[in-house]
């Protein structure tokens, strides 16, 4: 009788033994499986998150550069003597000299046409293949309510306020950096595009305070000179709503934020009564965040003054949004490595245990001439049988359990995600794309090379474990086996 | 003589002052049955353990049909040899007693159980049901299966009652003498000794033919 046939009536007239052995295989099985699928879903949601909540580069304009060009324009007004100031106008400097009580002061100013990005470099820069839309925002502009009431603190003193709500242009409200973040959702309506003219989108507060709905038009006119300044009317196309409250940019309840309007790219500059706009920022969203570097360098090579801008990165915002995952994908690798190492030491204790309770069995066999790897072939042989029906059990078990493990993980990780999203939401700029929309996307499958690892590492475990557990027969003379018998 | 002891010492590693067995030498030959008889710690499981290949003497050599047995060749000599029987019997609980003798080597299994009287009835039984005597049966049958010409037994009738020892008794000595084997029994039995062509009187380390 050979050592298989041995194995196999064993293994069967041995139920209750075989099945605690078929307990421990089917649990390290699938705790190494649910590992692997939960490593794979994780690096599958990085991946998805990285390409939903998305990245963008972010074009400002160089303060030092502002200073400098500044000091350039005024060497040129008037004597165009550097180090001696003039009166005079040029490309959106103003100097003006005002004698005063103290004696002469020079005053110096610039009005929106110097302070703007140029909207023709922006375009270049959009343009860039790999950029799949952009933003342009104006600055924050102080405008006077006409036809409505702002809201306001009414244990504020206002007598340092200017009594004006505030205006943000936009060209597409949807990549505004507020918006992205989700610090504001849309309640009602719907947001502004390229093409509106004369359209507002206002706060929920805002609304209700002065009971405007969709449709209903506001009219604002410069806050410096109300009585006289022509009003110029926006039509609300949508109300917004703060998930939480937003951080006023300047003191006074001009521009809490409840009374800041987001509007069309050009209507803050009329409402101000300025000739030009100004544009502020430029958000540039790049398609695939896996060719974020390749795109950012065509961005850098585009033909425009770069001394006069900052090119700032926007893709810290997967990288924090994927740190999660990052957790995730190093719990999944340490629950498997820890599988492995509990595996290990479980079936080496296991058959541990059963090379002992079958001493009389070990000292019969090797005096019937059986040699000792006959016999420890035995044990693999009967480890491999009984390892072999885990396997089926597994193939029905296993997809079960790793998507149970790999959602309740992920949805750990997407909640911490979203916790810290929200934490961040004022200061991190994200994607358009909500993170839950794609972890509900994951698809938690055990493939095939999964299959063939943890099978592999089962397989392997079972051999060192009972190469482990074999070593007390392997050092023990038959006789002395026999002596423990009697 | 088809099994020898030539000069044989043996100590445990643990007592190496205490002698178990000094310098025995003795011959063992075909077709008759002897008995080692002795007191207990005298030496006679040892003696037996040490012919059977189960360990090797500190000084000394086993000898089969006039060749030492290497401690390289233990297994060999086991396994194409030699056939035991214990006291205990030793059968493995989760094969038949088909199967146990089919253990044993190349014999059929069916004729040999015939023959150490056990029917077929309990062929495929598990063996935890069988009776002492019927285990020990088995277990003989499984020993003359191996086709070895030195059959060792340790106390074979040891758990057995007077009239199934007899009936063991009576099959060791018709193994001995018709089948050709060459029959070692280790035993405390007087009169199991009796029946033996020769006895072997073991005591104080030293081994002597007493008949």
């Amino acid at each position: 009788m050979n050592s298989f046939q041995r194995a196999w009536r064993s293994t069967l007239r041995r139920p209750v033994r075989s099945l605690l052995l078929l307990l421990v295989i089917v649990t390290v099985s699938l705790s190494l499986l649910c590992g692997m699928a939960c490593r794979n879903a994780s690096v599958q949601t990085q991946d998805l998150t990285r390409q939903a909540v998305g990245a963008g580069l972010r074009l400002d304009g160089n303060e030092s550069n502002r200073t400098k060009r500044l000091e350039e324009t005024a060497d040129k007004i008037g004597t165009h003597k550097p180090g001696y100031l003039d009166e005079g106008d040029l490309d959106g400097v103003h100097i003006r000299k005002l004698e005063t009580a103290y004696g002469t002061q020079w005053q110096t100013w610039t009005d929106n046409s110097f302070d703007s990005l140029l909207l023709e470099d922006v375009e270049a820069v959009a343009a860039v293949p790999g950029i799949s839309d952009y933003n342009v925002t104006t600055k924050i502009t102080a405008v006077n309510p006409v036809n409505f009431t702002r809201i306001e603190d009414p244990d504020n003193d206002q007598y340092s306020d200017i009594g004006g709500v505030t205006l943000l242009g936009n060209r597409k409200l949807e990549l505004n950096s507020y918006v992205l973040s989700g610090s504001v959702t849309l309640k009602q309506g719907r947001m502004i595009g390229p093409e509106d003219q004369d359209v507002c989108v206002i706060s929920e507060e805002l609304a209700e305070l002065n009971g405007l709905h969709i449709g209903d038009s506001l009219r604002f006119n410069d806050c410096h000179d109300p009585e006289n300044a022509p009003v110029w009317e926006a039509a609300i196309v949508g109300i917004y709503q703060a998930q939480q409250p937003i951080q006023p940019l300047m003191s006074g309840d001009t521009y809490r934020w409840e009374n800041m309007i987001f509007t069309d790219l050009r209507f803050p500059e009329k409402a101000e009564n300025e000739t030009a706009p100004c544009y502020e920022h430029a958000y540039f969203q790049v398609g695939d965040v896996d060719e974020y570097e390749a795109v950012k360098a065509a961005v850098e090579a585009v033909n425009i003054d770069w001394q006069r801008y900052d090119l700032i990165d926007r893709n810290g915002n997967f990288a924090t949004m994927s740190s999660n995952f990052h957790d995730l994908e190093k719990i999944s690798t340490l629950l498997i490595v820890l599988t492995f190492a509990a595996g290990f030491i479980v079936l080496s204790l296991v058959f541990l245990f059963w090379t002992r309770n079958r001493n009389q069995e070990i000292g019969i066999l090797l005096s019937l001439g059986f040699g000792k790897g006959s016999v420890t072939g035995q044990f693999l042989l009967e480890a491999l049988l009984i390892t072999l029906l885990s396997f089926g059990l597994i193939l029905i078990l296993a997809p079960v359990a790793s998507r149970a493990a790999a959602d309740y993980l992920v949805a750990d990780q997407v909640e911490q995600s979203e916790i810290q999203r929200d934490r961040d939401a004022s200061r991190v700029m994200y994607g358009s794309a909500q993170p839950e929309q794609t972890v509900t996307g994951v698809e938690v499958e055990i493939t095939g090379e999964m299959w063939r690892l943890s099978a592999g590492g089962v397989i392997a475990l079972i051999f060192i474990s009972v190469g482990a557990a074999a070593i007390p027969i392997l050092r023990k003379k038959p006789r002395e086996i026999l002596s423990e018998l009697s | 003589m088809i099994l020898e002891a030539k000069n044989v010492s043996y100590f445990y590693k643990s007592q190496r002052d205490k002698l178990i067995l000094d310098d025995v030498s003795f011959g063992f030959a075909c077709g008759r049955l002897y008995a080692i008889l002795g007191p207990s710690g005298a030496g006679k499981t040892t003696l037996l353990s040490l012919l059977a290949g189960l360990d090797t003497p500190v000084q000394g050599e086993i000898r089969y049909d006039g060749i030492p047995v290497t401690p390289k060749d233990l297994a060999k000599h086991r396994r194409n040899h030699i056939s035991l029987v214990f006291q205990s019997y030793n059968l493995i609980d989760y094969l038949t007693p088909l199967e146990n003798v089919k253990l044993g080597g190349r014999g059929d299994p069916k004729m040999l159980l015939n023959s150490v009287g056990i029917g077929e009835e309990y062929w495929n039984r598990s063996v935890l049901q069988l009776s002492g005597g019927q285990q020990q049966r088995v277990a003989i049958a499984r020993a003359l299966a191996s086709d070895a010409k030195v059959l060792l037994a340790d106390e074979p009738t040891g758990n057995l009652d007077q009239a199934t020892a007899w009936d063991v008794t009576y099959l060791l000595k018709r193994i001995a003498h018709q089948e050709g084997k060459c029959v070692i029994v280790v035993t405390h039995s007087r009169e199991l000794a009796q029946t033996a062509d020769e006895i072997i009187q073991i005591g104080g380390g030293h081994a002597g033919a007493a008949q």
